[in-house]
């Protein structure tokens, strides 16, 4: 029993449009100008040049770098005199020039920022590739900030984080394999790893899923990986979206596989097993007492996250007995005037800190931290006076959120507030009892996940005692010098783990 | 020979996981009261029985392992199949099918009298057991890999709580333990048989071994499994018969629970409580395998899918346990199915042994001549 | 799939509607934290129950309930007439019982008590001088919550190795035992205090006699072990050896703490029976009067011996007194039962055997450091 959606498994209809798409330019410039407006329905932005003697430039002024068609495409023609294409394509100080005769290439190319360069009489045109993306400067990663390591972040644009990845890793054996996705958008997207390290086999995988998918347009990295994980219907991605270079080559070198996608500022990096949501780079630039300091902290912190409220409900209503004495007095007093049950208490106060939450996304940055102001003093005050909720429960309530937002990963940490709902719910209706058969449900859930074939609870199931060095906790540099089993690396040594000390002098 | 399993090394666990599939397997209801069925027994020596009934399972498991290592790679199904003929062979499957259902039914329903008495008189049988089910179902779809995995987590994640026993044994005096062999050894050995049904599951075994990928190893991770186990009924053997006064313990329903009610921490009192709910992780594999051990026989038997196969089975329990509700009817049907599960396997096995020795040297010879 | 997602809804759906179980919310239960119990009139039991609830004002309030019955869970319907909330006792702490009804039998409301999952087997049970409503009844003047209090002294009393330890498993588990019997702790109103006074000695489930408090500190030292207690004795004329004898004619107080004891007994005739008891202790001395040169080693070993003499002699009396009155409560049975094979001890056996039971007491004492100051 497998959840699969259908459309993963819908193949590309294979169309025969060969003879549509082998339309031949028209030598003769009107055509050749009215066949282009035609395929491209004659857009506001689409400039049509015409040059002095027989040359006709047309190209669409929003996607090409003015500087570029200036100095190197006009002024080169200018200046020469020229009888074929062939000619022009060696004038043209530009990197990357083609010549096509077909209607179909030249459009595309037109859309990606060309300059068509027609010669009355020829049917060829030069195709000069002048384009600019407009993309925003790098900056620090927003999402995934960290205090000691590099502060830099993915942008929009595809080339740039790829030269990105590439500054990090300056090896050949970079593998950069482009794919075009989307009927529509045509938005390409690279699939990056290293050879030599990562699994063939994994490559194929990813690759085919990639392959296999049929849609219309792909807007953001972000839907891609709830296309092709394994298990679309899991809460729990399976897949990693990172917007650090430094974490997303930390993965390529961990033998994983990366995907960028062209307009995206999260890469995508796969196979990742469930605890590695929950380490940050920022574990490895830490000495290794700290970080795993700081690991544990973040394991037990999601560990309250999901069951302190629900323990606090279950405790409350059903299992008074638990209770120590001298707590007994303190919460039945804060819980005193509290005209609801527990449940209905806990789900209401999580409910005002997520829509504190979501107000606090949603609004401008400045307004976002007035939100957080009004909303956790204001409101939460205002509710334990007048009586809606105890002081205690707004103090676990407010501990649990503040234990999810450790999650590095932010994805991961909107699943570990969803599947508190839930649990709150089964704990106001059978106590310990629901909290426990939520437990074993999110238990078997996880056991039967994968990602990309590897299994999600590695390195604890199966379980691997090497792996298990640099996953709850982290131990110093020299144990951990093999990669994760579970990405079936094809070098399983990161380097040779006997250290040699430098000797003091 | 015959009828072997073959399979893809995906669908294959490595030999060390049998550790954790033999101790969660034996491991379940039966710690939460077995003290007081042996001790009627076998009075303060009540922990020479459980040292016997280790041992036992030791000799047993290693009939197993003889008698499927003949074959190499096949299941118990497969093995009566080849040993008694198609019908015969069958007939056994379905017994041991049967037994697999009244084990599932058994650990369900206690766990569903110690969920009532303790914590919610008033919560509903049908509903306890319709979670119960369906979690195991969930498990038990994601195949062998995920039920193996639950086993491992079952017991990884519950370690914690054998520490907790030493708590009690501040009440604990030493000379409740003397003196030793006071008891007859008829006795002993009644109370050694009355452990059956406490430290039954590593039976699993016939069943999981085709799926094993290092076969060379099952002997040693089976055996550390079993001493495990031992242990742990030891060890909660040792710190009940030290804890309890005789009288206090023949009185005490689930002494294990009991033992917990001293347990408290800053946060927390009433250790038991969380005990009684924390328990369906440590039952969970016992159902699971239970449910796929059931599963694989129904398969061999006659064709039917695992799906179906297994509605039909939860459907059969679910309406089983409405049926019995009181605490006699359960522990009539403990006892009984106690008595049964000894001779299916303590005493079956060593028998199979020899079936399949005496065939092996029957074929042997006729291939020679 | 879609199926699997019909039955999971068609078994949930109901689920939550019907399979929702009765809430015990506690702020709108009333919490029992202590009962006591009397005999009451006509074979009824008549039942104290300290109760606090929690009301809207931010105040909690203790009742008293006083209630007469059959059983005792009739008295708790009864006493959930008189209420608005509804009574539930997962966070009793303390039993008590009226003298009356503890010479009479317990036995019935260990079991009860035991049989009841929601009962703690760590609160603690108690005998009350008299009656235990006029105690629960009494308004008292600094207390608030009588049930609280109660059970605060108790385990304070308990923890600081005062008193001997009485909780319900303790109880159960002596009374369960074939070679021992259980003791309980006194306590008794003091005007406007409550005051432990004594130990019960129990035969069986009848109450037989009483012990001074003062004895509580022999009866801890036979029954099991000290970590860190405190003791204090005096020595009397005859016992002070005659080299401390430096102008003092009258006893001598001494006070000791952190004692460790340490009880090793050992069954050498098994027919009369006879017992060898040895004690050894360890402690700091605290306060000697009138001064002695505690530097002088000689001076210490006097102490020492003298101290182990009146040991020997107060454990002998109380030993006697049990034997006197046929409640072993310091577990020479038990040792009797796990020396003796096949003795198939039961109660009344052994009890005939403890009247005529030879205990040879030998102490140990140690005086390991005193203060700061000599």
């Amino acid at each position: 029993m497998k959840f699969k959606l259908p459309f993963k498994k819908k193949q590309k209809p294979i169309v025969n449009t060969s003879h549509n798409n082998k339309e031949i330019l028209s030598p003769s410039k009107i055509d050749f100008i009215r066949s282009i407006k035609d395929a491209t329905h004659s857009p506001a932005d689409l400039m049509v040049k015409s040059m002095l003697p027989n040359l006709t430039l047309i190209y669409i002024n929003n996607l090409v770098n003015d500087k570029n068609l200036n100095d190197h495409i006009i002024t080169n023609l200018q200046n020469a005199t020229m009888e074929t294409p062939a000619t022009i394509k060696q004038i043209i100080a530009i990197a990357e020039v083609n010549i096509s005769s077909q209607l179909e290439e030249a459009i595309t190319a037109i859309i990606n920022g060309n300059v068509l360069i027609h010669m009355e009489g020829y049917s060829q045109v030069v195709l000069a590739n002048v384009s600019t993306r407009e993309s925003r400067s790098l900056t620090t990663p927003e999402n995934e900030s960290q205090v000691i390591g590099a502060q830099v972040g993915f942008n929009e644009s595809l080339s740039t984080n790829i030269s990105l990845v590439r500054r990090y890793i300056m090896s050949p054996d970079l593998c950069n394999e482009e794919i075009k996705v989307g009927t529509r958008t045509k938005t390409s997207l690279n699939i990056l790893y290293m050879n030599g390290i990562a699994s063939d086999q994994m490559v194929n995988t990813l690759r085919q899923r990639i392959n296999d998918l049929d849609v219309d347009a792909l807007l953001d990295s972000a839907v891609l990986v709830e296309m092709i994980d394994d298990n679309t219907l899991s809460p729990f991605p399976q897949m990693l979206l990172t917007e650090r270079p430094d974490r997303f080559c930390d993965g390529l070198l961990n033998g994983k596989l990366g995907v960028i996608v062209d307009g995206s500022s999260m890469a995508i990096v796969c196979p990742q097993s469930f605890i590695e949501f929950f380490e940050s780079r920022e574990d490895q630039n830490l000495r290794w007492q700290v970080a795993t300091f700081v690991r544990l902290l973040r394991f037990s912190a999601i560990f309250l996250s999901v069951f302190l409220t629900p323990i606090y409900v279950g405790a409350l209503t059903f299992h008074y007995e638990v209770i120590p004495q001298a707590f007994l007095v303190p919460l039945s007093e804060s819980r005193a005037l509290v005209p609801f049950p527990p449940v209905f208490e806990a789900l209401l106060l999580e409910f005002i800190i997520e829509l504190l939450r979501e107000a606090g996304a949603r609004l401008p940055t400045k307004i976002g931290q007035t939100i957080g102001i009004v909303g956790g003093i204001v409101i939460g005050t205002a509710a334990v006076q007048a009586g809606i909720t105890s002081n205690i429960l707004l103090i676990i309530v407010a501990l649990s959120a503040l234990a999810s937002f450790t999650t590095p990963s932010y994805i991961m940490g909107n699943v570990i507030r969803l599947i508190r709902f839930p649990i709150i719910i089964l704990a106001g209706f059978w106590g310990f009892y629901g909290i426990m058969l939520a437990f074993c449900f999110i238990l078997v859930h996880l056991l039967r996940q994968s990602s990309l074939g590897a299994p999600y609870m590695a390195p604890f199931y199966p379980p691997r005692f090497q792996d298990m060095r640099d996953s709850l906790i982290r131990l110093p540099l020299p144990y951990t010098a093999k990669r994760p089993s579970s990405v079936r690396a094809t070098d399983q040594e990161k380097y040779n783990p006997e250290v040699e000390h430098p000797k003091k002098s | 020979m015959k009828n072997s399993i073959q399979l893809s090394p995906k669908d294959m666990i490595n030999a060390y996981l049998l550790f954790f599939v033999i101790h969660g397997a034996q491991v379940g209801v039966g710690i939460h009261g077995f003290q007081r069925v042996i001790y009627q027994d076998a009075k303060h020596d009540a922990w020479i029985s459980v040292l016997l009934a280790g041992l036992a399972t030791h000799i047993i498991a290693f009939c197993m392992i003889k008698t499927l290592e003949i074959y190499g790679s096949n299941d118990l199904y497969g093995i009566h199949q080849d040993v008694y003929g198609k019908r015969i062979g069958n007939f056994f499957n379905i017994v041991y099918i049967l037994y697999c259902f009244v084990a599932f039914f058994s650990v369900l329903r206690n766990y569903i009298e110690v969920i009532q008495t303790w914590i919610f008189p008033d919560l509903a049988t049908w509903f306890l057991s319709a979670t119960l089910i369906l979690i195991t179902i969930y498990a038990f779809t994601g195949g062998l890999r995920v039920i193996v995995g639950v086993s491992f987590f079952s017991i990884v994640l519950a370690l914690w709580i054998l520490p907790l026993l030493f708590v009690p044994l501040k009440f604990s005096s030493i000379d409740s333990l003397f003196p030793i062999l006071e008891t007859n050894v008829g006795s002993i050995l009644k109370g050694a048989q009355s452990m059956t049904f406490t430290i039954i599951g590593f039976e699993i075994l016939q069943i999981i071994y085709p799926f094993v990928k290092d076969k060379e190893n099952v002997r040693k991770h089976v055996h550390l499994g079993l001493l495990f186990t031992t242990f742990v009924y030891l060890f909660i053997m040792f710190v009940s018969l030290t804890y309890y006064s005789e009288g206090k313990l023949t009185k005490t329903i689930w002494a294990t629970l009991s033992l917990f009610s001293f347990i408290s921490f800053p946060f927390m009192e009433r250790f038991e409580f969380v005990a009684v709910c924390f328990w369906m992780l440590i039952i969970l594999p016992n159902l699971c395998l239970y449910l796929w051990a059931a599963c694989r026989g129904a398969k061999r038997v006659v064709k039917i899918s695992g799906k179906k196969f297994v509605w039909i089975f939860s459907l059969l329990i679910f309406i089983g346990t409405l049926f019995v509700q009181s605490r006699t009817q359960i522990n009539t049907i403990n006892t009984q199915f106690g008595h049964i599960a000894f001779y299916i396997i303590f005493v079956y096995p060593i028998f199979l042994l020899f079936v399949t020795m005496l065939k092996k040297k029957y074929t042997s010879q006729k291939e020679q001549k | 799939m879609k199926i699997f997602k019909f039955y999971f809804i068609l078994l949930f759906l109901p689920g939550i509607l019907s399979g929702c179980v009765e809430t015990n919310i506690l702020d709108r239960v009333g919490l029992t934290t202590l009962v006591g119990y009397d005999a009451g009139t006509e074979e009824k039991i008549a039942t104290t129950a300290v109760i606090r609830e929690v009301n809207p004002e931010f105040q909690s309030n203790v009742e008293v309930v006083t209630t007469e019955n059959e059983t005792s869970k009739g008295n708790r319907m009864k006493a959930n007439r008189k209420l608005s909330k509804k009574i539930m006792v997962g966070q009793m702490r303390v039993i008590l019982f009226g003298e009356e009804l503890a010479k009479d039998d317990l036995h019935f409301y260990i079991d009860t008590h035991l049989e009841n999952a929601s009962i703690s087997n760590s609160l603690y049970l108690a005998v009350v001088e008299g009656e235990t409503a006029p105690l629960l009844q009494y308004e008292y003047k600094n207390i608030d919550d009588i049930g609280q209090h109660i059970y605060r002294l108790i385990e304070q009393n308990v923890k600081q190795e005062h008193m001997i330890s009485s909780s319900l498993h303790e109880i159960a588990h002596d009374f369960y035992m074939e070679g021992k019997d259980s003791a309980m702790p006194i306590i008794k109103r003091e005007d406007d205090l409550i005051e432990l006074t004594g130990i019960a000695l129990f035969s069986g489930g009848k109450m037989v006699s009483t012990l001074p408090v003062e004895d509580s500190f022999y009866v801890k030292l036979v029954r099991d072990s000290f970590t860190s207690g405190i003791f204090e004795t005096i020595i009397q004329k005859e016992d002070i050896p005659p080299n401390l004898m430096t102008g003092t004619a009258s006893d001598m107080p001494v006070a000791f703490d952190a004692i460790r004891s340490k009880r090793v007994l050992k069954l050498v005739d098994p027919t009369t029976p006879e017992f060898d008891l040895q004690l050894k202790l360890k402690a700091r001395l605290l306060e000697v009067y009138p001064d002695v040169n505690l530097g002088d080693p000689k001076v210490v070993e006097g102490i020492e011996n003298a101290v182990s003499k009146n040991l020997s002699r107060e454990i002998s009396r109380v030993i006697a007194h049990s034997q006197n009155v046929q409640s072993d409560i310091f577990g020479f049975g038990e040792k009797y039962r796990s020396s003796v094979r096949n003795s198939n001890l039961t109660k009344e056996k052994w009890h005939e055997m403890y009247k005529n039971m030879k205990v040879n007491i030998k102490v140990e004492f140690d005086i390991l450091r005193d203060g700061v100051f000599e």
